[in-house]
């Protein structure tokens, strides 16, 4: 074997072991970056619980005040904080960013998901056939709505008029689902708080299977699921004020954050989002506070 | 010739039973051997030689059912005679020992178990040398179970209405060690059991039970088989409608195809009634988010009977922990204990359906719903309420869990924190060492 060959088959194995480790073994962690308290006048933020973010746009869901709040993010640095407050709007818990920058809010009391413009007018309530209660709801990168309906024990899947295209039971002798997440390759993740339990459906199944069990070992409450652009999951432990790290591969990848009252620790974090540059905002609830944190690999 | 065949096959039945009391006392013979040449007894020296010490045990030997080693003298089967690490002199573990004959109790397939079985523990049920009940069992009867199932004697004796079985005894119904059929034990399926002696098809039977089929139905969703103050041994509690037997005020009618099958889905049926309670719940912000869940208000409450107020499934610690079994955990981790979840009572703090407070609440001052136990904390404490800021966080004021966690941490008075001074110099940063 000539010495070129030996050379190739190092730089291959090489190569591939690289590529292994970003996949699956590198290390994730996140670096406290700055705290958002008040809107652009100065009024302070009261029990936020949702956060959603693109490259450019950070919208939060201060439920307490019954408003959404938007910011620019510009070079990793935030700027605004302009109040959008409507009467459709009254207790909004949960945000998303759809396509072309449309705003949804899932409303809490009202039970409904609101579809707003852009710059924050009101549209339409998200419209169901039948007694569908939403729980929680996600957008996947096309601009379809994944929406969490707890009474028929089902994800619904609506394309961007909202039209039904699809529906996925959940999964047999579940707890309580608390939110879902959608993969960059259109897998649909559920989180049942209860049992602490991750669940599965591949971008066609009609039904969950068991992706992660025992999380119980290594969280609280876990109550909201994020995954990136990678594939990792980030979720929320409510009551440990922690976000947990799951790999691609299920594996439990530590915990980042704490619970606490100083910046960079959190108390009953709620929804979290992270955009492609890797800047990561978590709804600090109990804290009245959303944190902006930078993912390290 | 036919004397002849008799007279052969007498014979070879005489020569059959021959055989096998033959392998029989080899086999006692081999045991006995064996466990004489272990210790290197001298011959006849066993049960017999540790009775010269043991004098008891000749009292104890004329009970009226004796275990069969002890019995039979054998002593070691269960002690190491010279030097042992389990209490008692035993060659094992208790339970262990035990299982070295006794291996069958337990089925690998058992879908209950008794807890003391399971855990080795047969003494305290069972005399290890002898007793004047079968079984060798410490106690006759019922006496021996209520001696751990208190809370079911005490209601057992208090029921006005009694189910003849009880009183047969626990095993009528129940397998001390284990079922491969039913839970808790029970000796088969429900409704299975009761049907064993209940006639579902007699016609009062059947105007009972408002021609439902209930032989399909498990039976103890209704009634208390340890006996209840309730006509037709109910569970105390019981649900309007089927207390006036108005089944069909939620079920579809017994003479449909679907004779148990609900009218409406979740809190929809429910709210048919409680329409008042339901509509309040949608007025406030913050839910209790299962209550929406399919099962609805059956995710807490029994729609029949039971023997828990407010018809709740199960006492409400035990309930609220079936989801929040980190929370109530922490209790239980906790050097001091918050009386209200130790007396499993969370509805002191909490509201459980709807409220508009983070938690669900039930005041929207924590002060204030500090205050109504710890009233002089109000007047008498570090300065707390709306115009102090906390000095870590400009949107939160001073309250009662700025230092404490009501559910309890590690550390004692429920501090966030190991010592006071660490607590204290969060904010007063000045004095800190």
């Amino acid at each position: 074997m000539g010495i070129d060959r030996l050379i190739k088959i190092f730089l291959v194995v090489f190569i591939s072991l690289c590529i292994v480790n970003l996949t699956y073994g590198e290390s994730i962690k996140i670096k406290y970056n700055s705290s958002i308290y008040s809107d652009d006048r100065g009024s302070g933020l009261r029990l936020p619980e949702g956060v959603a973010c693109n490259d450019n746009i950070l919208l939060i869901a201060d439920t307490g005040n019954s408003r959404l709040l938007k910011y620019t993010i510009e070079n990793g640095v935030l700027k605004g904080g302009a109040e959008i407050k409507i009467p459709e709007l009254t207790f909004p818990q949960r945000v998303e960013i759809g396509a072309s920058n449309e705003i949804f809010i899932f409303d809490g009391k009202l039970r409904k998901i609101a579809r707003l413009s852009p710059d924050g007018k009101f549209k339409s309530y998200l419209s169901f056939e039948g007694s569908v209660v939403p729980k929680s709801f996600k957008i996947d990168r096309f601009g379809n709505i994944y929406v969490l309906d707890i009474f028929n024990e089902r994800v619904l899947v609506l394309n961007q008029e909202g039209n039904q295209i699809r529906s996925i039971e959940f999964p047999e002798r579940y707890g309580f689902i608390s939110d879902l997440a959608i993969d960059p390759i259109g897998n649909v993740f559920l989180l049942d708080s209860t049992l602490a339990v991750i669940y599965i459906a591949s971008k066609e199944s009609k039904s969950f299977s068991p992706f992660k069990n025992g999380l119980n070992d290594y969280i609280n409450f876990p109550s909201n699921i994020t995954i990136d652009a990678k594939g990792v999951i980030y979720l929320s432990d409510l009551a440990g004020g922690t976000i947990s790290v799951i790999g691609q591969d299920g594996t439990f990848r530590g915990h980042q954050s704490g619970y606490g009252w100083k910046e960079g620790l959190l108390r009953y974090p709620s929804q979290i989002c992270i955009n492609d540059k890797g800047d990561f905002f978590v709804a600090d609830r109990e804290n009245n506070r959303v944190q902006m944190f930078i993912v390290i690999r | 010739m036919l004397w002849k065949n008799k007279k052969q096959q007498t014979i070879k039945n005489i020569l059959r039973f021959g055989l096998i009391t033959f392998i029989f006392v080899s086999m006692i013979f081999l045991v006995s051997a064996y466990s004489q040449d272990k210790f290197k007894l001298k011959t006849g020296a066993r049960g017999k030689l540790c009775l010269n010490c043991h004098v008891t045990f000749t009292d104890i030997l004329k009970k009226s059912f004796v275990h069969t080693p002890v019995k039979t003298g054998e002593c070691s089967v269960c002690h190491n005679p010279h030097a042992s690490s389990y209490g008692k002199m035993l060659s094992d573990d208790t339970g262990k020992v035990c299982l070295k004959c006794h291996s069958q109790l337990i089925s690998e397939n058992a879908r209950s178990v008794h807890k003391v079985a399971l855990e080795g523990n047969c003494s305290l049920c069972h005399d290890p040398h002898a007793s004047n009940n079968k079984f060798n069992l410490l106690k006759s009867g019922n006496e021996l179970c209520f001696g751990c199932h208190k809370d079911i004697n005490e209601s057992v004796v208090k029921a006005k209405f009694k189910h003849p079985p009880v009183d047969k005894g626990c095993v009528s119904c129940h397998n001390p060690h284990a079922s491969n059929k039913g839970v808790f034990l029970l000796k088969d399926t429900l409704p299975s059991l009761c049907l064993q002696c209940h006639k579902t098809d007699k016609p009062s039977f059947m105007n009972q039970h408002m021609n439902y089929p209930v032989a399909k139905a498990n039976c103890s969703t209704c009634h208390n088989p340890h006996g209840s103050d309730k006509g037709g041994i109910l569970f105390n509690n019981v649900h309007k409608p089927v207390s006036s037997k108005m089944c069909n005020q939620c079920h579809e009618e017994p003479t449909s195809q679907n004779p148990f099958r609900v009218k409406k889905v979740g809190f929809e049926l429910c709210r048919g009634c409680h329409s008042n309670m339901v509509n309040n719940i949608f007025n406030k912000n913050r839910l209790h988010w299962p209550l929406l869940s399919k099962k609805g208000c059956l995710s807490c409450h029994s729609p029949h009977a039971t023997t828990q107020n407010m018809l709740l499934k199960a006492p409400m610690i035990t309930l609220c922990s079936e989801c929040h079994s980190d929370t109530i955990k922490r209790q239980e981790r906790s050097q001091t204990k918050h009386p209200p979840i130790q007396e499993g009572n969370c509805t002191v703090c909490h509201t459980p359906h709807a409220d508009n407070n983070p938690f669900l609440f039930n005041n929207a001052s924590i002060i204030d719903l500090c205050g109504t136990c710890h009233e002089w904390q109000k007047h008498s404490s570090h300065p707390i309420g709306e115009k102090f800021i906390d000095p870590r966080n400009k949107n939160l004021t001073v309250q009662c869990l700025s230092c404490h966690r009501s559910h309890g941490t590690e550390n004692k008075y429920f501090i966030h924190f190991p010592t006071i001074s660490e607590l204290c110099t969060q904010c007063h940063v000045q004095f800190r060492r």
